[in-house]
């Protein structure tokens, strides 16, 4: 009799355990299929992109081969100078943005009630979220020579002659740029100025040290985290930008972006594949450089956080 | 003299927090000027001595085939996008929280943010290519899904860190499993955010160009549609009116954002 119930209770035991473990498995499947998901459809396809690179063209199809062809069609001539404007255009669209960004960030962060704080970054948000090239078409007549910006210019009196170096030109880039990616660039801004310890502003202000100082020597460093988040999104966001140097850059207008797009037209694949590997690898300098200096909770922190 | 000094001090203070206000007025100003042009343009009221609005292109519309169908497209899309987007951000915000390397599932999560979206339509085409799919709705899906993986990720880990584990731990010590404590106490609890989370991925979804356009083939979202038919002819009233409607439906799946993001309390 209590043969017959130790029996039972070890293939009870034996149930569970194979219960336990079945549970667990399927757990760490569940898990692990977003990881999968990327590396399968995104990792493995930049990858991809990046052997394609090395790859021949040989008339309309494309053969598998080492050749370091594209990369020297690339890095040569007329399109060594659209490389080096890209970095030049988005370099500099990232650092106006920026310098729009911070100071908008830093006051959410210091100086603003909860309730407003929610208002503008949601504010900030709708711009983002509504396609960007449709934002860009807008600008093409709002800075037109017969458009509203010129117009209100010629109201104020401040020129004479509708200016033409509006639109189709350098400016009308930058414009576009910053109007696509600067909202975004505010988040991470404020999400690492927001996060940050006030006892350390308080104690700099005790020590003596002026508001400049603090800025510089304990609000500054420490909002790096969010500064590099948001410089790698708005460069590589610039730098690989294809639409807007179509749309408002102007006939020619060539940026890596719009380079890649027209390459494909003309079925180099290769070559589209080693520019679009230059700019994933730049990024991928950048994330990792990041990723190495800083703490991801740095400012993700009210996210990344759960009492355990 | 001292009360002198801290009232000037104070208009001086109420003075830069007002300047600031107006900076911040100026630059949102700014980013939502071009969102006018389009509705004008799609009424005919933008051009010099034009004469009264119509809604001629917004009736037209629907007697093109190409159009009709790229709308038909765009929410098959969208609804596969809207499902499978939340549910994948679900599991990606528990690998988060759950697995021992937080850090490097969440800079996988991120990195479609910061690919750009030509070198991400291009890599997906390539892919594509390879495996020997044709370009179809599920591949134009796949691509949307990955670009708003990140985004609804976020939404959902917002929300799961203003849920208090403790209410785990109680289901726990009366006998539920990981399972159930999961499916009976945490998933009520941050159905906003996958609400939100869905919501999210619609909305990038219908705003989506350069990734579809690299991996659409035959298939034509408006989003699509506008951009070809721009790169091709040029922008015409219907373009312009399309447009619109984007921006109004954007708006609205906004709006239905603010409304189902208020905080729910437990009781």
């Amino acid at each position: 009799m209590s043969h017959a119930i130790q029996q039972a209770q070890t293939r009870q035991r034996r149930f569970d355990a194979m219960r336990s473990s079945l549970g667990v498995a399927t757990r760490y499947s569940l898990l692990v299929l977003p990881i999968a998901f990327l590396i399968f459809f995104l990792v493995f396809p930049l990858l991809l992109t990046f052997a394609i690179s090395f790859w021949r063209r040989t008339g309309f199809t494309i053969k598998p081969a080492f050749t370091l062809h594209s990369y020297i069609d690339f890095f040569s001539g007329v399109r060594l100078f659209v490389f080096e404007r890209s970095l030049l255009v988005a370099a500099e669209a990232t650092v106006i943005s920026l310098l729009i960004a911070y100071p908008i960030a830093y006051f959410l962060a210091f100086r603003a009630s909860a309730s407003r704080v929610r208002l503008v970054l949601s504010l900030f948000t709708v711009p983002f979220l509504i396609n960007y090239i449709i934002r860009t078409f807008a600008w093409t007549y709002l800075l037109d020579r017969a458009g509203p910006a010129n117009g209100f210019l010629q109201w104020l009196g401040l020129v004479r002659h509708p200016l033409s170096w509006l639109l189709y030109s350098d400016f009308s880039v930058f414009v576009g740029l910053v109007s696509a990616y600067m909202p975004f660039m505010v988040f991470p801004l404020w999400l690492s100025l927001s996060g940050l310890d006030r006892r350390l502003i308080e104690a700099s202000w005790m020590l003596g040290a002026r508001p400049a100082r603090t800025f510089i020597g304990v609000i500054l460093p420490l909002s790096l985290p969010g500064v590099f988040a948001a410089t790698i999104f708005g460069f590589v966001g610039c730098f690989g930008e294809s639409a807007v140097p179509t749309i408002l850059g102007g006939v020619g207008y060539q940026l890596i972006g719009n380079t890649i797009t027209s390459t494909m037209d003309v079925l180099d694949y290769p070559l589209a594949a080693a520019m679009s590997s230059v700019v994933v690898l730049a990024m991928l300098v950048f994330l990792t450089a990041w990723f190495l200096a800083f703490d991801l909770r740095s400012f993700l922190g009210k996210i990344l956080e759960w009492q355990h | 003299m001292a009360a002198l000094t801290s009232g000037s001090a104070r208009t001086m203070l109420s003075f830069t927090q007002g300047a600031a206000w107006a900076a911040i007025g100026l630059v949102l100003f700014l980013l939502y000027l071009p969102l006018v042009p389009p509705a004008l343009f799609s009424v005919g009221l933008a051009e010099p001595g034009a004469g009264a609005a119509t809604l001629h292109a917004y009736i037209t519309m629907w007697a093109n085939p190409i159009l009709v169908s790229a709308m038909q497209t765009t929410g098959e899309i969208a609804a596969i996008v809207g499902v499978a987007t939340p549910a994948l951000a679900l599991l990606a915000a528990l690998a988060v929280r759950e697995l021992r390397v937080p850090r490097l599932v969440m800079l996988l999560v991120l990195l479609p943010l910061f690919v750009p979206g030509v070198s991400m339509g291009l890599a997906s085409a390539f892919f594509f290519r390879m495996l020997g799919i044709a370009p179809s709705l599920p591949t134009v899906a796949l691509v949307q899904i990955l670009w708003a993986l990140p985004f609804a990720t976020l939404v959902i880990l917002t929300v799961m860190s203003t849920f208090d584990q403790v209410y785990l731990e109680a289901a726990y010590m009366t006998g539920a499993n990981r399972l159930r404590a999961f499916v009976d106490i945490e998933l009520p609890l941050i159905r906003r955010g996958i609400i939100g989370a869905a919501l999210f991925s619609l909305i990038l979804s219908f705003n989506e160009t350069i990734r579809t356009s690299l991996v659409q083939g035959p298939l034509n979202t408006v989003q699509t549609y506008v951009w070809s038919t721009y790169k091709q002819i040029g922008l015409s009233e219907t373009i312009y009116a399309l447009m619109t409607l984007l921006i109004l439906l954007t708006l609205a799946l906004i709006a239905c954002i603010l409304i189902f993001s208020r905080p729910t309390r437990l009781s």
